[in-house]
């Protein structure tokens, strides 16, 4: 399902990514966009259309995406849209409107302050409102119970997840992490995203515009996203059948990836996605450290298709991105990202 | 050093339940946990819909516990205000007999080496139910249901709504812009910042040119007359929802500064009454005295630092169509 048009990510950025911010989400938007645009020699003024993705929820502000506006400079108006996700969905909206042809530059984003809130009280309010809100079913109990059914299926051991930790995060010892504590067994700390406050923003050009830009855009060949039933409850929590289904219609069977960059916040999730992708050991699973090393929440799966960009930029061939969102994976995004000799 | 401030805020929401959500709610009171039918299957919880097909489900509802097995489960060794139990529990996948799905709720078990997986439990009741998920408090290791002190019985009517309080708190930067004009604010001064590209004057501690994208700092600050005239204005009949203080309509105008182009937007008004603002009333700043000072940042617009609002100051009103599209 490759559009027309060739669709290329030609440039990204982020804001530094850390525990906690003084910046305001709309700060650091500003400085995301700037950041990006200025390598390519392109100012605020060359970009067609805007897609934002962010949470109200977690900014603690009804509405607070017309707030990030003031980052785009929306004057004279300008084509914007705005989802209530990461940023790689943002990405896809983008993807699909740069498909009608009459447009060549997309600037798209992904921005969250961790920090405002506590996640731990936070996400539980997204759940069922029936059945899962009011008994206060977080995003770790539901990690721990994937986890648990991922070992039972024998895609994982407590071990293969803290070396995924200790890969991801270039530190750490496994035999020293193993004698953790539980938080929610079978995961300790060290399996746990960190709280990451942080924005990134991505430029994305057509055709030769893409090609006057940079000498090797990262054409995106395949993009597809699917979701699964809203309470773990009802699914089966050592598979991922959406991501199967979004990885094949992208067309990730077409030839080998020399690179995977996965939104696995948890190592199980690593682990599990492998194994659903089929990814051999000969694929380069989440160089940049992954969410594991910094989670900036609602652009932490754009930075992955950002980083599998990057290996297209630096000479490779074929990388795979993967985001997602919800509980035990609810929903997956894959993107595929080729260059061209 | 950038201030943070902390709020708290709450969404008290009424959901409604519907045909099948509600059933299980109502039968919660009663002591009993309904599943529905999906052909070979029995759902708990129950769903109006196929999880895997969306296709929506015959009414079905058939009764299944009330004591059932532990299909997975992980111990939460530090609950959460928003946990069931406030002592270390398990939350499991709790499959009751007759049941296909597993319903996560909490175990009360003593410590994780009390759980394991295929562990027969039980539900305890509330004593009280209103027809709410935690109207089972928890499960419990055995066969037996309990009940937690006096049992008050079943609803008296079928529930049909369920009452969620979502309630968060943040802690946020404060721009470093809006403290500046606040505290311009209170000495009695009306600051803005002059955007060095399009030249603009922004009021109210906005940080950012949203035209330019440029970040305000001390060197954009501006002094700013304390006298303007009304470009727009909105009067508000107070519905009174949690945190509504005012009941009377009262008047929110924009008030285009003299000598300038910035607009100062939702600005209250004194001894003005509400028949009478108008486009074109000339009306001059209104500074409190010491302790009525409001600690709002203006970032929506309103009254900040010493700034209380507007009042008419005796000049002949401005004839002038185009101000009626002066609210930036
Ligand atoms: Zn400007």
């Amino acid at each position: 399902m490759a559009p027309s048009t060739d669709i290329a990510v030609v440039g990204w950025a982020t804001t530094p990514l850390v525990r906690r911010t003084d910046l305001s989400e709309t700060q650091l938007l500003l400085r995301a966009i700037t950041s990006a645009l200025e390598p390519l020699g392109l100012t605020r003024s060359d970009v067609d259309f805007t897609c934002l993705g962010s949470c109200d929820y977690i900014t603690g502000q009804a509405f607070s995406f017309v707030g990030n506006l003031d980052a785009i400079g929306a004057w004279p108006p300008k084509r914007d849209s705005h989802v209530e996700m990461d940023g790689a969905w943002a990405l896809y909206e983008a993807w699909l409107r740069l498909q009608e042809g009459d447009i060549e530059i997309a600037v798209v984003t992904g921005s969250g302050r961790s920090s405002t809130g506590n996640p731990a009280l936070i996400y539980p309010m997204e759940m069922d409102p029936y059945y899962l809100a009011p008994i206060g079913a977080d995003p770790v109990t539901f990690a721990a119970l994937q986890a648990r059914a991922v070992i039972a299926a024998g895609i994982a051991d407590e071990r293969t997840m803290a070396e995924v930790a200790v890969r991801s995060r270039g530190e750490g010892d496994v035999d020293e992490l193993l004698r953790g504590e539980y938080v929610r067994e079978p995961l300790r700390r060290h399996d746990l995203p960190p709280i990451t406050d942080g924005a990134a923003a991505m430029v994305l050009a057509t055709g030769d515009r893409a090609r006057q830009l940079v000498e090797r855009p990262a054409y995106i060949t395949g993009f597809d996203h699917r979701t699964e039933c809203h309470n773990p409850a009802f699914r089966r929590l050592d598979d991922s059948p959406s991501t199967r289904i979004a990885a094949e219609a992208a067309g990730l069977g077409d030839a080998p990836v020399e690179v995977a960059e996965l939104q696995a916040a948890f190592t199980h999730e690593e682990l599990l996605l492998r194994s659903v992708l089929g990814l051999g050991d000969d694929v380069a699973v989440n160089p940049s450290g992954g969410a594991l090393k910094a989670n900036p929440i609602m652009a932490s799966g754009l930075c992955r298709i950002g980083h599998a960009a990057d290996h297209v930029f630096a000479g490779g061939t074929r990388a795979l991105a993967h985001s997602t969102s919800g509980p035990c994976l609810q929903q997956n995004l894959i993107c595929i990202l080729e260059g061209r000799s | 050093m950038v201030r943070f401030t902390e709020s708290t805020i709450t969404f008290p929401y009424t959901r409604s339940l519907g045909p099948v959500v509600g059933a299980f709610m109502t039968a919660l009171t009663e002591k009993r946990i309904l599943g529905i039918r999906n052909g070979e299957q029995v759902i708990c919880p129950p769903m109006e819909w196929d999880p895997s097909t969306g296709a929506e489900l015959p009414r079905d509802l058939v009764e299944v516990g009330p004591a059932g097995t532990v299909d997975s489960w992980t111990w939460v060794p530090e609950p959460t205000e928003q946990h069931p139990l406030d002592r270390p529990f398990a939350f499991a996948f709790v499959r009751l007999d007759g049941a296909s799905t597993p319903l996560l709720h909490a175990v009360d078990a003593s410590s994780p080496d009390a759980m394991s997986d295929g562990m027969r439990v039980a539900p305890r009741w509330k004593g009280q139910r209103i027809g709410h998920l935690t109207d089972i408090a928890c499960f419990v290791p055995g066969e037996e249901p309990q009940v937690d002190g006096d049992d008050l019985g079943p609803a008296a009517e079928p529930v049909q709504m369920m009452d969620y309080l979502a309630r968060i708190t943040y802690r946020n930067p404060v721009p470093p812009s809006s403290d500046l004009v606040v505290d311009a604010s209170r000495q009695h001064r009306l600051v803005g910042f002059r955007c060095p590209g399009c030249g603009k004057t922004y009021v109210g501690g906005r940080g950012v040119c949203p035209i330019d994208s440029v970040e305000f700092g001390e060197e954009h600050l501006v002094e700013l007359p304390h006298t303007g005239t009304i470009t727009n204005h909105v009067v508000i009949t107070p519905v009174q929802y949690p945190g509504q203080t005012e009941t009377e309509p009262f008047a929110r105008v924009f008030v285009l500064l003299d000598g300038s182009d910035a607009v100062l937007g939702y600005q209250p008004v004194i001894e003005l009454p509400v028949e009478d603002v108008a486009v074109g009333v000339r009306v001059s700043a209104v500074w409190a005295s010491p302790g009525e000072e409001s600690d709002e940042g203006g970032g929506m617009g309103g009254a900040f630092g010493s700034l209380i609002g507007w009042m008419p100051n005796g000049e002949p009103p401005v004839d002038d169509p185009d101000l009626v599209n002066r609210i930036f």
